[in-house]
């Protein structure tokens, strides 16, 4: 009984060749963006799973509102692992590091390589994290002070193939170190990728400063919940002497004033998507995206499978006989329907079969857009392949059964002697299909051109600052930086250099964050705090709003100046705060008071995902990055001529140079991968859905084919005839539109908020959207309509 | 093997109504051959589904077989018409992406026979309406007559005790009507009993009885002229 249906199946296909590649293809395509959603969740939700017991492990962070600055940060004091460690009963271990935003120069022998991604780590760490050892054990690793633990790769380029172990390596022409083991590459993700660890075992005893991420492991079975109260309570006693001494207050006072401040654990496995706060090792990713794409994921199945139920209620004409025939000779409406699902299904698994072949084409493209590094046949694609073969039973079925339930409900006699009115039912739901399917498409068209223009606002918006045709260079010596003032002209004899300056961070970066306080005021407010010389705003193209830049003519070395952004100044609530004196308060409470000087108009430094902060800028000869703004033409030259000059000076280090723009711009990449990604998976949806539209509609005009040819003898014209067909779907569509404007509005307002500079909700993109959707719907109706319109009339009353 | 009793069936539209059949009564034995003759329009259609099973009547009484059947269900309709019924229809009704052997094999499908079994009645049957060289075409490829014949073959391939014909010449030339009509025949003779729907007096005369329908209303019963012929 099977085989005959899926004979009958086959054969059914193989007549209706358009419809069945309609729907396969349709399919297909669908299940193939399932299939990328899937496996990208899967890439995204693997984070940290490789470690031991990671489901234990938590990062520590704080959370603070102090004088409305709020902070949410997964940094934690120096003293807090060893805390941990010694004086929780729960802990199994827990660790400390302090990641190095640079590339380090690092030499053995006569090898010199930039290896980047080092980090200064506990000798707990292989403890936490249970890096596979190739060499050397991960508990004696990073015990001595000098140790330094490689990462395989990192050896080879210095050491090539012979076995490090115990070997000396020079750090930055500073230190030697002596390698203590040889670890490999993790096999999965994780928050953090580092190249090499140095030991850093000594402890400042302060817990007001936070410049390490702290990782704790909970034994097996431990409560969380009271580990996290008896956490809090001991490490809220552990800081009460500092923050007295600091503030002058007690913690109840401080608290009293409407601050807040609190020690958090984030668990490992939710950092990867749900941590997106200021100084995160690396850019994590976001759980919006798996949302959107989900989301995106089952509107374009509901598309396909709208298709699908579409073509087969409307080609149900077509099927009645053979229903009726197979009624009459015994089969039970049970029977029918178990044949039309079988048919489902089978097409159903003929798109799988074309999905995994896209989704191994399309793959490639989706890893460079996503800047991830998913692979179809890798460990779980066990799973892969029963998640896609659940989701095609479930959407055969799902598809199917309308037109199975729709079709075995034929009576026979009415089918059988070629009354087919009875069989026209199922227009309605038909229409309802159609709508629902372009509400779906024209969202996502809508959604698409919002979330470009999000992007091209924040692109085009005045971040502040020209990062165009700035370079910065890292100074890799104490020598280059003691001297830097004096070389600045060295540089400047080229006519396209314009203009030369250093800073301790440059838009991109997170800065330090430090207490300042206004001189005869109590109240502190939390600044990032900027070291930067001479000509900075110059070089970076920074305007001034109020006083003076810094001035080399009118400054000591000895006192501080400061310059403020006009956060700052509208977070301190002064008026005339260029005169006043602020000070960065010291950990005992004292603070060297300095003249604000200037105010320079808000630049960001982050991305637009968060605003723009409280800043101070203060002068300084000891700062470590390099920037020269240059001229456009030449540029090669001009690079070429700071690179000789500068290593010349410099000659331990070889030159290296970023563009900023190039760095800050990073930072929007993330959103603009979604967006592209975006826009490809919209572009699929609404090429499903006008396949659908263009079957359906070729159905349409092979039904009326009878009417269109007695009103062609009745004298109406083609594009009477085309206008009569047209009409129906154009309706369908505006309807659409009506009920997907206020969706995509709910849902474009939710996104935006993600933003802390939005668009203004345009209008413009939801009337495009229905005209595109008005315009996609008449090309594919309308030539359908034009071969129905322009048939012979004779033909088509002969029809009957 | 049927027997009516005061069957009448009312089609309904939004406002029209009309009778298409008004207390008809009639018997049938099992081994006769019978034609129902009429204008169209006289209810000979709705007279046949309902002898089928593909129809329920407004109200009377239907005996098949001894048994009440005019208020079955679907179901129950259904599981008498596979085992008992077989159609013959004018324009064949064959399944346009089954081949022959496979059109003819429906029926036992449906009734669950074994393969093997299968396998070997229906190509018994091909061979005895003269078609096995056809067996493995598509109804596309056969003539008419061709055509009804394997119909004719799917009808009996159940073996049952009542044949329905519904005009099973009407789309056939008269060498090919006549051949379809000897087939008939071949299977009255064989003990089958047949009601069929005709508008050809001649195809009439093949038969033992014939019931005249006019407006849903049986006017005359007569012998055919073969059978008076005979006597």
């Amino acid at each position: 009984m099977l085989k005959n249906y899926i004979k009958v199946a086959f054969r059914s296909l193989n007549k209706n060749r358009i419809y069945a590649l309609i729907n396969i293809l349709g399919l297909a395509l669908g299940l193939t963006v399932t299939i990328l959603v899937f496996l990208f969740i899967k890439d995204e939700t693997s984070y940290e799973k490789h470690w031991d017991g990671y489901e234990r492990i938590y990062r520590t962070g704080i959370k603070a509102d102090l004088m409305g600055q709020k902070m949410d940060a997964p940094v934690s004091p120096s003293p807090m692992a060893n805390a941990l460690r010694t004086e929780f009963t729960d802990v199994e271990n827990a660790t400390r590091i302090h990641t190095i935003n640079q590339e380090i120069l690092m030499r053995h022998e006569q090898t010199k390589v930039y290896i980047q991604n080092g980090v200064e780590a506990d000798s707990t760490f292989f403890k936490v994290f249970n890096y596979e050892f190739v060499h050397g054990s991960p508990d004696t690793a990073l015990k001595e002070e000098n140790a330094i633990v490689l990462t395989e790769e990192s050896a080879r380029k210095l050491f090539g193939d012979k076995n490090p172990l115990g070997e000396v390596v020079n750090y930055d022409n500073r230190r030697d170190f002596i390698v203590r083991g040889i670890v490999k590459e993790p096999q999965g993700h994780a928050h953090f990728q580092f190249n090499m660890f140095m030991a850093q075992n000594t402890i400042r005893n302060v817990w007001m400063s936070n410049n390490n991420y702290t990782y704790v492991k909970l034994k097996e079975g431990a409560n969380f919940n009271a580990f996290q109260t008896e956490m809090r309570r001991n490490f809220m006693k552990k800081i009460e002497p500092d923050v007295e001494q600091f503030m002058k207050i007690t913690v109840e006072e401080f608290m009293a004033q409407g601050n807040a401040f609190e020690y958090q654990l984030m668990p490992l496995k939710d950092i990867h998507l749900y941590s997106q706060k200021d100084w995160e090792i690396q850019q994590n990713g976001n759980i919006i995206y798996i949302y959107v794409f989900i989301g995106i994921a089952l509107l374009v199945i509901l598309i396909a499978g709208i298709n699908f139920m579409n073509l087969s209620t409307a080609r149900s004409g077509k099927r009645a006989k053979e229903v009726g025939v197979r009624k009459v000779t015994g089969a039970s409406r049970k029977m029918l329907i178990i044949q039309f699902l079988t048919e489902s299904v089978i097409q159903s698994f003929i798109a799988l079969f074309l999905a995994f072949i896209l989704v191994e084409l399309f793959l490639p493209g989706f890893n460079n857009i996503m800047e991830t590094n998913i692979t179809l046949f890798n460990e779980y694609i066990g799973k892969t392949i029963l998640f896609a073969l659940l989701v095609t039973l479930v959407y055969g079925l799902f598809a199917g059964s309308y037109p199975a339930f729709f079709l075995s409900a034929f009576q026979p006699i009415a089918v059988l002697k070629g009354d087919l009115t009875k069989t026209k039912g199922g227009a309605l739901l038909r229409k309802v299909l159609v709508i629902t399917q372009f509400t779906a498409s024209t969202i996502l068209i809508i959604g698409m051109i919002i979330i470009f223009k999000q992007i091209s606002f924040l692109h085009n918006k005045d971040i502040g600052f020209k990062g165009d045709q700035v370079i910065v260079v890292p100074i890799q010596t104490d020598a280059m930086t003691e001297n830097f003032r004096n070389y600045k002209d060295v540089f400047l004899k080229n006519s396209n250099v314009l203009s030369v300056t250093r800073a301790s961070y440059y838009p991109g970066d997170t800065p330090n964050q430090n207490q300042f306080a206004l001189e005869g005021s109590e109240e502190q407010l939390p600044l990032w705090n900027m070291e930067v010389d001479y000509d900075y705003f110059k070089t970076l193209g920074v305007e001034l709003l109020e006083g003076r830049k810094f001035d080399r003519e009118k400054e000591s070395d000895s006192v501080p100046y400061y310059i403020l952004n006009e956060t700052a100044v509208k977070s301190f609530n002064i008026e005339n705060a260029v005169g006043r004196r602020i000070g960065n308060m010291n950990l005992d409470g004292t603070a060297e008071y300095g003249n604000v000087i200037g105010i320079v108009k808000d630049f960001h430094i982050e991305g637009f995902n968060q605003p723009i902060r409280p800043m101070v800028l203060a002068i300084t000869n000891n700062v470590w990055f390099a920037s020269f703004k240059i001229a456009k033409n030449d540029m090669n030259a001009t690079i070429d001529y700071i690179e000789n000059e500068w290593n010349k000076l410099e000659p331990s280090h070889p030159f290296r140079y970023t563009f900023l723009d190039q760095k800050f711009g990073a930072l929007l990449r993330q959103q603009e991968n979604f967006g592209t990604m975006f826009l490809f998976l919209t572009i699929l949806a609404i090429i499903i859905s006008a396949m659908g539209l263009y079957g359906l509609a070729s159905y349409t005009a092979e039904q009326r084919t009878k009417e269109i040819g007695i009103r062609k003898v009745l004298g109406a014209s083609v594009p009477q005839i085309m206008q009569m067909l047209t009409k129906d779907f154009i309706k369908l569509v505006l309807i659409a539109n009506i009920f997907a404007w206020p969706i995509t509005y709910l849902l474009a307002k939710n996104w935006l908020t993600n933003f802390s500079y939005q668009i203004d909700m345009p209008l413009l993109p939801y009337f495009f959207a229905t005209f595109l959707a008005l315009i996609i719907a008449l090309i594919t109706v309308s030539s359908q309509a034009y071969l129905a319109a322009n048939s012979d009339p004779v033909n088509a009353i002969k029809y009957e | 093997m049927i027997k009516l009793n005061q069957l009448t069936k009312v089609y309904r539209t939004d406002e029209i109504e009309s009778t298409a059949l008004n207390e008809v009564s009639f018997e049938i034995k099992k081994g006769e051959f019978v034609s129902v003759m009429g204008p169209s329009g006289c209810g000979k259609s709705t007279l046949l589904n309902i002898l089928g099973l593909l129809d329920k009547p407004e109200s009377g009484s239907y005996q098949f077989l001894g048994e009440e059947v005019s208020h079955l269900n679907e179901k129950g309709r259904s599981n008498i018409r596979k085992k008992n019924i077989g159609f013959i229809f004018q324009n064949f009704n064959l399944i346009d992406e089954l081949t022959v052997f496979e059109n003819i094999e429906l029926p036992l499908l449906y009734n669950k026979v074994p393969a093997s079994e299968r396998k070997q009645r229906v190509n018994a049957l091909i061979e005895k309406i003269g078609i096995s060289h056809r067996a493995s075409h598509f109804p596309q490829q056969l003539s008419g007559g061709q055509q009804q014949r394997v119909a004719v073959a799917r009808a009996l391939i159940t073996r049952p005790p009542l044949i329905l014909a519904d005009e099973p010449t009407g789309n056939l030339d008269s060498s090919h009507g006549n051949e379809v009509m000897e087939l008939l025949c071949e299977l009255h003779e064989a003990g089958t009993t047949i009601v069929m729907v005709t508008h050809s007096p001649h195809d009439a005369s093949y038969s033992e009885r014939i019931i005249n329908l006019l407006d849903g209303q049986i006017v005359s019963e007569n012998k055919s002229k073969l059978t008076q012929a005979v006597i």
